[in-house]
C-alpha cells in the first residue's frame, strides 16, 4: 500500500475513549488508516511525514446536526445583526447595537452598492434593541431614493423605507393587517408577516429559494462549515426538487467541496405514503459527501414567538398556547408512514407538548412497525423535562438540543416567556445525558451562528447575554460537550461508524484547532481558534 | 397595467373536504381559466379526458385550467403566476388543514397585482363537534371559521345548534349550496352560467346616483352594509374625483381614483341570506345622512 501520509500534531484528541489521546493519525484513501505516535502506519509501507499540524490540536471533524443551507447563502445581504458576526469569507462584521449603529453601518454598505440596487439587510432583532422602534425614519436616512428593507432575524418581519412602501403602493389608505401604522396613520415601515413582506420582497427580487439551493449557496455553505471547524452538515429543511438534486449532487461531488451535506425532507402539507417513498427514492441517490434519506416534520412554533406549543402552566405573560403547523393527527400519520417506511425522522419540537405529542407519535407507530434503530431525533428539545427524555430513551429516540439559546435568549426566556424557574431548565443537556439519551447540541444557523465549539461553551457554562449562569445544575463538562459535537451528532444521522472520532477505519474528518479546548479554562472553549479543516483526507486551511 | 388577478383562499381541516371542492371547481362549467395551487395533488382526481397534460407538479386541464403543488414556498409561487406572460382568470389557493387561510388571502389585500375573492372555510359536519372539543387543535380550527367570509358545511346538513355554534365562533356566512358558493367566487360582472344559475338563487341589487362622500363617509357607509350583502363593486363619486369600492366578505377595500362621475354600485348577496328591502333600507339610510 503507498499515498500513506502520517500528519503530527502537537494533540491528536480523537474521542475515541479508548485511545483519547495520540499524536499523530494516518491517513490513506480518505480514510484514518492508523492513530497512534509516528510509527503508528509504518507496518503498512513507505509514509510521508506531514508536519504541517505541528502545532496544532486535531479533533474530529465536528458534526453540526441543525443548520439551514440558506446560512452561507444570506451573507448576499447586509448583516445588521446585533452580535458580532462572521461571513463565509472570514470577513467580521460587527454588531449593531444602536439604531445609530444601524444607519451607520448600512449607509457605508449602501456606499458599495450598484446605483440600482435595492439594499436588503437581516439578522436584525428588535428584542435587544429595547429604545425605539426601527422604521422608515431611520432608513430614509440612509437613502430617499434607494428601495431599503431589513429582514429581521426570525424572518417574520421586516422594516422597509419611504421607496419601498411607494414601490408597494402602500399608504395611509392601505388598511391590510401587517402594515404597522403609526399615530399619525402613515405607515411606519415595519411590515409583519408574509402577506404584507411579500409586495416588497417581489418589487426588490428577494427570493429565498435561491439561498438554498443554488450552486452558489451550496459552496457558500461549504465556506461556513469550514470556518466553524464543521465536516458534516445538516440542511434541515431541505425542498429538494428533482433539478434541485442534479445541482446538490454536482456541486457537492466538485473535488474541492469540503463538506459532507445530510440535507432533511421538508415534509409539511405532504401526503405521508407519498413523501416516505420518495424520501427513500432520494436516499438511493446518496453520495459520499450528499447523504439522503431522512425528512424533518414541522410541528410547532417558536417559544420567544409564543407560537410554540407549551403545556400547562403555559407562556408566564398569560399568551394563548402556540399554533401547530402540523396538527397532531398528522404527526402521528407522518410517524407511522415513516416508521413503517423505514425512513428516519427529525421532528422540530420547541414547546414541551409538542414534544410529548411527538413522542407518542413515534411511540405508537412503533407499535405498528417495530424498528429498533430507526434513530429518530427531536429537534430544539427546548423545554424538555427529566420525564421526556426518559421517554426518549426508552424509545431510542435522540434529543439535538439547540443550546446557543440559553447565550442568546435566556434572559429573555427568564423574563417573558416561560419564567425563570422553567428558563433555569430548558435546553438541559445535563438531563437528557443523565437519562441516557443520545444527545447532540446546534446552533440552527442562520438563526444563530453556526460553530459548534460556541455551541458546546453554550452547554458547558449556559450563560446568557446578561452573564447569569442559567440553571447550574445542567452544565456538563467540557468532555461531554466535545463528545456532542462529534460522536453525539455523529450518532443522530446514523454516521457514527463513519465519522465522529479518530480511529482507524473512519472518514479522515478533522478540525484543526490552534489550541487545546480540554486544556483551558471552559469560558475560553469558544474562543478556541479553528485553523480549518480536513475532509476526506484533504486539508483546508483557513 | 394588467387587471389585477382575483384570489381566492379554501380553508378547512384535513377532511373537511377541501379536495373534492377543487375537482368539482377544476371541472366545473365556469368558462374560466383557473389556477389552483394545492399543497399535494395525490387525491386531486380528473377525468384522463378532461386531462391536457401531466407533470410531477401540474395538471393541465383541456378546459384552460391548471392545476399545480406550490412548492417549498407558497408566496415565491404566487410571484411566479404573477410574473407569467399570461395570467389565469382566478388564482385558487387551498391552505394546509391547520393553516389559517387569512395569513394567505391578505396578500390580495396588500399584492396591487391580486384583487381579494374572498376565504371558503370547509366545515365537516360530521367531525365538527370531536375537533371543537379537542384542546389541541380546536383554537386553530375555530380560527378558521372566524377568518371565513364564506363557511361551507360538507357531508351532512347543519343542525340548527350547529349553525348557531358556528356563528357564536364568528361565522358571517353559512352556505350550504355549493353552487351558491362556487358563484360567489367569481367575479360579480362574469356572467352565471344557465346550470349554476338555475340552482343557486341570489338576490341582486344596483344603483346610480349622484351622492358625494368624503372617505370616511364611505367606509361608515360600507360598515352599516346588512348581513349576506357579500359582494358590493363600483364607485363612489368623492369631492374630488372618485372612490373605487369593493367589498367581499369581510373585507371592505376603497381606493381613491382621479377619475370622475357619478355614485355607481353593485351588489349580490344570497336570496335567504338578505333580502332587496333590506339593501334598499340600507341605502336609503345612508342617504339620509348625507342629506
Amino acid at each position: 500500500m503507498s499515498g500513506i501520509t502520517v500528519y503530527a500534531a502537537r494533540k491528536v484528541l480523537t474521542m475515541d475513549p479508548r485511545r483519547p489521546v495520540a499524536s499523530h493519525v494516518a491517513v490513506q484513501e480518505g480514510r484514518i488508516l492508523a492513530v497512534g505516535g509516528a510509527d503508528c502506519a509504518d507496518l503498512w509501507g513507505a509514509v510521508s511525514h506531514d508536519n504541517r499540524f505541528a502545532d496544532a490540536v486535531l479533533m474530529p471533524g465536528f458534526v453540526e446536526g441543525h443548520a439551514h443551507m440558506m446560512a452561507g447563502a444570506m451573507w448576499r445581504y447586509a448583516y445588521a445583526g446585533y452580535h458580532d458576526r462572521i461571513d463565509p469569507d472570514g470577513k467580521l462584521w460587527p454588531g449593531l447595537t444602536t439604531i445609530e449603529e444601524v444607519i451607520a453601518g448600512l449607509s457605508s454598505y449602501e456606499a458599495g452598492l450598484a446605483p440600482d440596487a435595492p439594499l436588503v439587510g437581516w439578522g436584525f432583532d428588535p428584542i435587544f434593541l429595547t429604545t425605539e422602534r426601527l422604521s422608515r425614519k431611520h432608513l430614509d436616512q440612509i437613502s430617499p431614493d434607494r428601495p431599503i428593507a431589513i429582514m429581521f432575524s426570525n424572518f417574520h418581519l421586516m422594516c422597509v423605507n419611504s421607496k419601498a412602501l411607494e414601490m408597494a403602493g402602500y399608504s395611509r389608505s392601505s388598511n391590510a393587517e401587517g402594515i404597522v401604522k403609526g399615530p399619525d396613520g402613515a405607515p411606519t415601515g415595519e411590515l409583519q408577516e408574509m402577506a404584507a413582506m411579500f409586495p416588497v420582497m417581489r418589487r426588490l427580487g428577494i427570493d429565498f429559494r435561491g439561498l438554498s439551493q443554488t450552486p452558489e449557496a451550496i459552496k457558500s455553505y461549504g465556506e461556513v462549515c469550514k470556518r466553524a471547524g464543521v465536516t458534516t452538515v445538516t440542511d434541515l429543511y431541505s425542498m429538494i426538487e428533482e433539478e434541485d438534486l442534479a445541482t446538490l449532487k454536482s456541486v457537492t461531488s466538485e473535488p474541492d467541496f469540503p463538506v459532507r451535506i445530510v440535507p432533511a425532507l421538508g415534509t409539511a402539507g405532504s401526503d405521508p405514503q407519498e413523501a416516505a417513498r420518495y424520501a427513500l427514492r432520494l436516499k438511493r441517490q446518496s453520495t459520499d459527501k450528499l447523504r439522503l434519506g431522512a425528512v424533518k416534520l414541522m410541528t410547532d412554533g417558536s417559544i420567544q414567538g409564543w407560537t410554540a406549543r407549551v403545556r400547562w402552566p403555559g407562556y408566564v405573560g398569560g399568551q394563548p398556547n402556540g399554533l401547530w403547523n402540523t396538527p397532531p393527527e398528522q404527526i402521528f400519520a407522518l410517524a407511522e408512514a415513516f416508521q413503517g417506511a423505514g425512513v428516519q425522522m427529525h421532528i422540530h419540537v420547541n414547546g414541551d407538548e409538542a414534544a410529548e405529542v411527538s413522542l407518542n407519535a413515534i411511540e405508537a407507530a412503533g407499535q405498528k412497525h417495530p424498528w429498533t434503530g430507526a434513530r429518530h431525533v427531536l429537534q430544539h428539545c427546548q423545554m424538555m423535562d427529566g420525564g421526556l427524555f426518559r421517554k426518549a430513551a426508552d424509545l431510542g429516540v435522540c434529543c439535538n438540543i439547540f443550546a446557543n439559546h440559553i447565550w442568546y435568549f435566556g434572559d429573555q426566556h427568564a423574563a417573558l416567556t416561560l419564567g425563570p424557574d422553567r428558563a433555569a431548565r430548558m435546553d438541559a443537556v445535563r438531563s437528557a445525558l443523565d437519562e441516557g439519551v443520545r444527545v447532540a447540541i446546534h446552533s440552527d444557523a442562520p438563526v444563530t451562528p453556526m460553530g459548534p465549539l460556541f455551541t458546546a461553551w453554550c452547554a458547558v457554562n449556559r450563560q446568557t447575554m446578561s452573564g447569569v449562569t442559567l440553571g447550574p445544575e445542567e452544565c456538563i463538562t467540557v468532555d461531554e460537550a466535545l463528545s456532542t459535537i462529534t460522536m453525539g451528532a455523529a450518532y443522530t444521522l446514523g454516521m457514527d461508524t463513519e465519522i465522529g472520532s479518530i480511529e482507524p477505519g473512519k472518514r479522515a474528518d478533522f478540525a484543526v484547532l490552534g489550541t487545546d479546548p480540554t486544556a483551558g479554562d471552559p469560558m475560553d472553549l469558544k474562543d478556541v481558534p479553528i485553523l480549518g479543516t480536513v475532509s476526506g483526507g484533504q486539508v483546508y486551511l483557513l | 397595467m394588467r387587471p389585477p388577478l382575483p384570489l381566492t383562499v379554501i380553508g378547512g381541516y384535513l377532511g373537511a373536504g377541501k379536495t373534492t371542492l377543487i375537482n368539482h371547481v377544476l371541472t366545473g362549467d365556469h368558462g374560466k381559466r383557473l389556477m389552483v395551487m394545492v399543497n399535494d395533488f395525490g387525491a386531486v382526481n380528473i377525468d384522463v379526458e378532461l386531462l391536457a397534460s401531466a407533470s410531477d407538479d401540474t395538471l393541465e386541464l383541456t378546459n384552460g385550467c391548471v392545476c399545480c403543488t406550490m412548492g417549498a414556498d407558497l408566496f415565491m409561487a404566487v410571484g411566479d403566476v404573477l410574473d407569467r406572460a399570461a395570467r389565469p382568470d382566478h388564482l385558487i389557493i387551498e391552505a394546509s388543514g391547520i393553516a389559517n387561510p387569512a395569513r394567505i388571502a391578505q396578500v390580495a389585500e396588500t399584492e396591487p397585482d391580486l384583487h381579494y375573492a374572498g376565504i371558503i372555510t370547509l366545515v365537516d359536519v360530521l367531525h365538527m363537534a370531536r375537533l371543537l372539543a379537542d384542546a389541541q387543535i380546536a383554537p386553530q380550527v375555530i380560527e378558521q371559521i372566524r377568518v371565513a367570509d364564506i363557511v361551507h358545511p360538507t357531508k351532512a346538513p347543519l343542525s340548527d345548534l350547529q349553525v348557531a355554534k358556528l356563528q357564536s365562533m364568528g361565522a358571517t356566512l353559512i352556505l350550504d349550496d355549493r353552487e351558491a358558493v362556487l358563484s360567489l367566487m367569481w367575479d360579480l360582472d362574469a356572467t352565471l352560467p344557465e346550470a349554476s344559475r338555475a340552482h343557486a338563487h341570489f338576490v341582486k341589487w344596483s344603483h346610480q346616483g349622484n351622492e358625494v362622500m368624503s372617505e370616511d363617509r364611505v367606509a361608515q357607509a360600507l360598515a352599516a352594509r346588512p348581513p349576506g350583502l357579500y359582494r358590493i363593486k363600483g364607485f363612489v363619486a368623492a369631492p374630488q374625483g372618485q372612490w373605487i369600492v369593493s367589498v367581499v366578505g369581510r373585507v371592505v377595500e376603497i381606493k381613491p381614483s382621479t377619475r370622475s362621475g357619478p355614485t355607481t354600485l353593485v351588489a349580490i348577496g344570497p336570496e335567504g341570506q338578505v333580502t332587496p328591502e333590506k339593501i334598499d333600507a340600507w341605502w336609503a339610510s345612508i342617504n339620509e345622512y348625507i342629506n
